[in-house]
This record gives C-alpha cells, sequence and structure tokens, in this order.
C-alpha cells in the first residue's frame, strides 16, 4: 500500500538523481538564486525517496524556519498544552493511515510524535489552534523526516502554503473552491456545466482534497510526486491535480450519462478511476495544464474582492 | 423530494443528515446501516462522506436514502451551510459515555433548525441518539431527562443505540424514515390543496372577468 514509486526506477538512475540532488541540497541557495527552472523539472521527475524528507524541508523554507528559530520546538515540546486541543488531538492520533507501519501501534512512536508536533502548533498559534485536517498533513511529513522538522514544514504548509485551510470559518478553502470551479470552465466546460447543472458545490468534492492535500485520495506513489512538485511550486499544484480528476471523471458526455443526479455524481468523485490517478499519467497531465494557471493570481484577486463585497 | 408513481409504486428519494460532536460514531454508525459492519479504525471524515440505503417501505414504496455523515470537529462547522441544504431529517448523535457531546448534540440541532426548515416552516424531523450504549447504560433517570430534553428542543424521538454491538440502528433509522414519509405525505396534500385554492380562486377570477 505505500510502496515506493521508484521501485520501477533503474538502480543506477536512482543513484545519478541521488548524486545531483545531494549537489542541489549542499549549495541549496545557489541552486534556488540561479537554476530554479531545473529544480523544478527534477521535482517533476519525482526526488528520490532516500532525500526526500531533506528535499521537502529545504524547498519549503521550513529549514530555515528552524534555524531561525532554534530551540523554539524543544521549548514547545516541554510545554502541557491547552486541554481544549489535547483532547481533539488526541482522539485522532489512531485515525490517520491506521495502516501504515509508522502508526499502525496505538501509543508507538509515530502516534507520540504526531501528537507532539500537532501539540506544538496549537502552541505556536494558539488563536489558530488545532483542525482535523491537519493531522494527515503532520502525518505525511513525519514519514519522512524526525518530529522537529516535521513541525516546521507542518508551520510553512499552514502559513505558506495553504494559508487559512485550517482557521476557523474556514473561508480560505470556500474561496479556492470557488477559484476551483472558475478555473474549471476553461479546462473543462462540459464538466463544470454538469457540476453547475445539479448544484454540487465545490466544497462537496473539494474540502479534503485540498486541505489534506490529496494524501487521503491518490494512490502512495502519486501523492509523494504530487507533493515533490507542491512543495517546489505550491498550491497550483493542487489546484491542477483537482482540475485534471475533475476534466477525467466528468470532461465527455458519455461519461456524465451515467452520473445524472447529484448523489451520483458526488459517488463517481468519490471513486475515481485508478488510470487517472496514477502516477506518471497524473504528473504528465499536472505538468501540461499549466498555461492555465497563469489565470489564478487574477482569479484569486478577483473572488477574494467579490467575497469582501459580500460580507460588507 | 419523491419520485414519480408508476402502477402505483412510488419511490422516494431523501438525504439525511448524520451529525454531532467529534468521535461520537457518527461514521461507524452509517457503516453499520449501510452495511451491517463495524470498523474499530476508520479514519476521521473531514468534509462529508456519503452512503445511500435502500429500503423497501411496503410492497408499493420504496425509499432511498442518501446519509450525509458530516464532520464533527467544531473548527468544521463552516461548511455546514453547504451540507445542509435541502435535507428531509436528521440523526443527531451523541456519545453516552461523554457527557459534554450531549450538549453538543443540541447545538448541533438548533444550527439545524437555525438553517432548514420544511416548507411550511416547521423544522425537519430529528432523531437524537445516544449511542456507543454498550458501554454504558441509560438509567431511569436518564431517560427522563432525554425524554424532556427531546421535547424542549423538538426531536421526534431518542434511541440509545451501538454501532458497535447493532442496538436499535434500524430501529432509529426506521422510527425517522416514517417521519418523513408522514411530512411528505402531508406536504403533498397541502400543495394539493394550495392547488385547489388556486384553482378555485382563478376560475372565480375567470368568471367575473366574462
Amino acid at each position: 500500500m505505500y510502496r515506493d514509486e521508484n521501485a520501477d526506477i533503474p538502480p543506477d538512475v536512482l543513484r545519478q538523481r541521488e548524486a545531483k540532488w545531494l549537489d542541489m541540497l549542499n549549495s541549496w541557495d545557489k541552486w534556488m538564486a540561479k537554476k530554479h527552472k531545473k529544480v523544478k523539472l527534477r521535482c517533476q521527475k519525482g526526488i528520490p525517496p532516500s532525500l526526500r524528507g531533506r528535499a521537502w524541508l529545504y524547498l519549503s523554507g521550513g529549514k530555515v524556519k528552524k534555524e531561525q528559530n532554534q530551540g523554539k520546538f524543544q521549548e514547545l515540546d516541554s510545554q502541557p498544552g491547552d486541554p481544549k486541543w489535547l483532547d481533539v488531538i488526541e482522539k485522532d492520533l489512531h485515525r490517520q493511515f491506521p495502516f501504515h507501519e509508522m502508526f499502525v501501534a496505538r501509543g508507538g512512536h509515530g502516534q507520540q510524535d504526531l501528537f507532539r508536533v500537532l501539540k506544538a502548533y496549537t502552541l505556536h498559534r494558539p488563536e489558530e489552534g488545532y483542525c482535523q485536517a491537519q493531522a494527515p498533513i503532520a502525518a505525511v511529513l513525519l514519514m519522512h523526516m524526525p518530529a522537529e522538522d516535521a513541525f516546521w514544514g507542518l508551520v510553512q504548509i499552514c502559513e505558506k502554503y495553504l494559508p487559512g485551510y485550517y482557521s476557523a470559518g474556514l473561508e480560505a478553502i470556500q474561496l479556492d473552491g470557488e477559484i476551483l470551479f472558475a478555473l474549471l470552465k476553461r479546462v473543462s466546460p462540459v464538466a463544470h456545466r454538469h457540476l453547475k447543472k445539479y448544484k454540487i458545490d465545490p466544497i462537496l468534492y473539494m474540502t479534503e482534497w485540498f486541505m489534506c492535500a490529496f494524501s487521503r485520495t491518490l494512490p502512495w506513489a502519486s501523492v509523494l510526486r504530487v507533493w515533490d512538485m507542491f512543495f517546489c511550486e505550491g498550491v497550483k499544484i493542487i489546484f491542477r491535480v483537482g482540475l485534471v480528476l475533475l476534466k477525467c471523471m466528468l470532461g465527455s458526455q458519455e461519461k456524465l450519462k451515467a452520473c445524472q443526479g447529484q448523489y451520483e455524481t458526488m459517488e463517481l468523485l468519490r471513486s475515481i478511476e485508478p488510470q487517472y490517478m496514477q502516477e506518471a499519467f497524473l504528473v504528465q497531465e499536472v505538468s501540461s495544464t499549466h498555461t492555465l494557471m497563469s489565470l489564478l493570481p487574477p482569479l484569486q484577486l478577483f473572488i477574494s474582492y467579490y467575497f469582501t463585497c459580500l460580507s460588507t | 423530494m419523491s419520485g414519480g408513481a408508476e402502477l402505483g409504486f412510488t419511490e422516494h428519494l431523501f438525504k439525511v443528515l448524520v451529525i454531532g460532536d467529534h468521535k461520537v460514531g457518527k461514521t461507524s454508525f452509517v457503516k453499520r446501516y449501510v452495511k451491517n459492519q463495524f470498523y474499530e479504525e476508520l479514519k476521521t471524515t473531514i468534509g462529508v462522506d456519503f452512503s445511500m440505503k435502500v429500503i423497501d417501505w411496503d410492497s408499493h414504496t420504496r425509499v432511498r436514502l442518501q446519509l450525509w455523515d458530516i464532520a464533527g470537529q467544531e473548527r468544521l462547522r463552516g461548511l455546514n451551510r453547504v451540507f445542509f441544504k435541502r435535507s428531509s431529517g436528521a440523526l443527531v448523535v451523541y456519545d453516552m459515555t461523554n457527557g459534554s457531546t450531549l450538549d453538543g448534540a443540541l447545538n448541533w440541532k438548533h444550527e439545524l433548525d437555525s438553517q432548514v426548515m420544511l416548507k411550511n416552516g416547521r423544522p425537519i424531523p430529528a432523531v437524537l441518539l445516544a449511542n456507543k450504549c454498550d458501554e454504558t447504560k441509560v438509567c431511569r433517570r436518564n431517560a427522563s431527562l432525554l425524554e424532556k430534553l427531546c421535547q424542549e428542543k423538538g426531536f421526534i424521538g431518542w434511541f440509545q443505540t451501538s454501532a458497535k454491538e447493532n442496538i436499535n440502528v434500524d430501529e432509529a433509522a426506521k422510527f425517522l424514515v416514517k417521519h418523513i414519509l408522514q411530512n411528505n405525505e402531508e406536504s403533498v396534500k397541502e400543495e394539493e390543496q394550495n392547488m385547489q385554492i388556486n384553482l378555485k380562486q382563478q376560475s372565480k377570477s375567470n368568471s367575473t372577468c366574462c
């Protein structure tokens, strides 16, 4: 189930990639400043598993944050935490990737670290506290790095990559739902019309996709490849994956014949055909829908302006 | 939300919400009801999960029940507005071993009533479920308290249930469906009456006009 995608890559190619990545990591600032395109391309090809955790931390800026705040995690870790949050976090510990060897044992190391990371975040941002969708994010990070690094990775995701997604009110996720829907009109008018016809609010299908960055939706190998790109290019990768899936599942009249209705459509979107989620296909599709994403910033501005008008 | 009648056979489609605090057993309840299975370890629900249960109510009625199992965490409630739309009934769940979740259930009921109602303005039928009854017992005092709460807060009834031991799961759902069907019949009748009144008014106005 959690088989790595690189199993199919010949060992010498993998070793070459590892050497390239080691070289990049060792002179990271130079690479990011001067050869960002190359870094992006290498992230699209997939980060070698042995270096993935380190690369994610570098890409996200979590490494810098950690260095700027030395001792911070230890300090938060030693505090008791607000019982209001601890109670919710504790109930969720055994409900993250329960079949992964790291999280399988109640009270095992994986669950203990998950608790520490999530608790530290509620102390770091007491006004934000804990949102259940943060747990799978933290769990995926913990599969690749020690607790302190995972904490800074989580901080970066919550504050830089998906700001506001986990905050009270959940406006940010609703806003991005509207944006996804607006983009879909360009990518697949057929799918867009269908969702509109049956009044299927984006919240009904994209909440888990976006809040958990597809970690609970895609097969494991694809999760890792999507996250490699996500850490490099940001939230637009999440949008692109969403658009590709919607287009593949609802993009032709033929497909829509079988799902005439709100419930039928939502059922279909919850059981996405494996071929569309397969890593090679998905990465290919995601990297080729990029031209459209130039629309993302103006749309975000427009829709957030629209929302502000609504609320005032 | 009812389908067309064919040879006296009616098929209804109802949307039922399954709501209540975090970790009271909403998803377990739905899994037991729909698949007759119980899972010790379930993923937390983020957003909403859907299931369908088809009930052959009697020889000429079929009910298709869409169950909307909604994330319980306080934080995720910002999305309820979307989930509650056009629902016909609700199962409001609390965990008998955790008293604060009963207050939670009452909050959920309140939120439900403020967001959806029947065409005639009355609240949609909601059943209060005291879940995990395999782990504790309802004493007489509790029972009368729940009875009183139901009347005060407008639940149509309450059941103690256990998704784990399969206690009262079908019964509670059946009870809700019965009420939804009754409401449905009443609203159909009301509509027919309204239509007749409209027709009468129309013919009146027509006659005066001629």
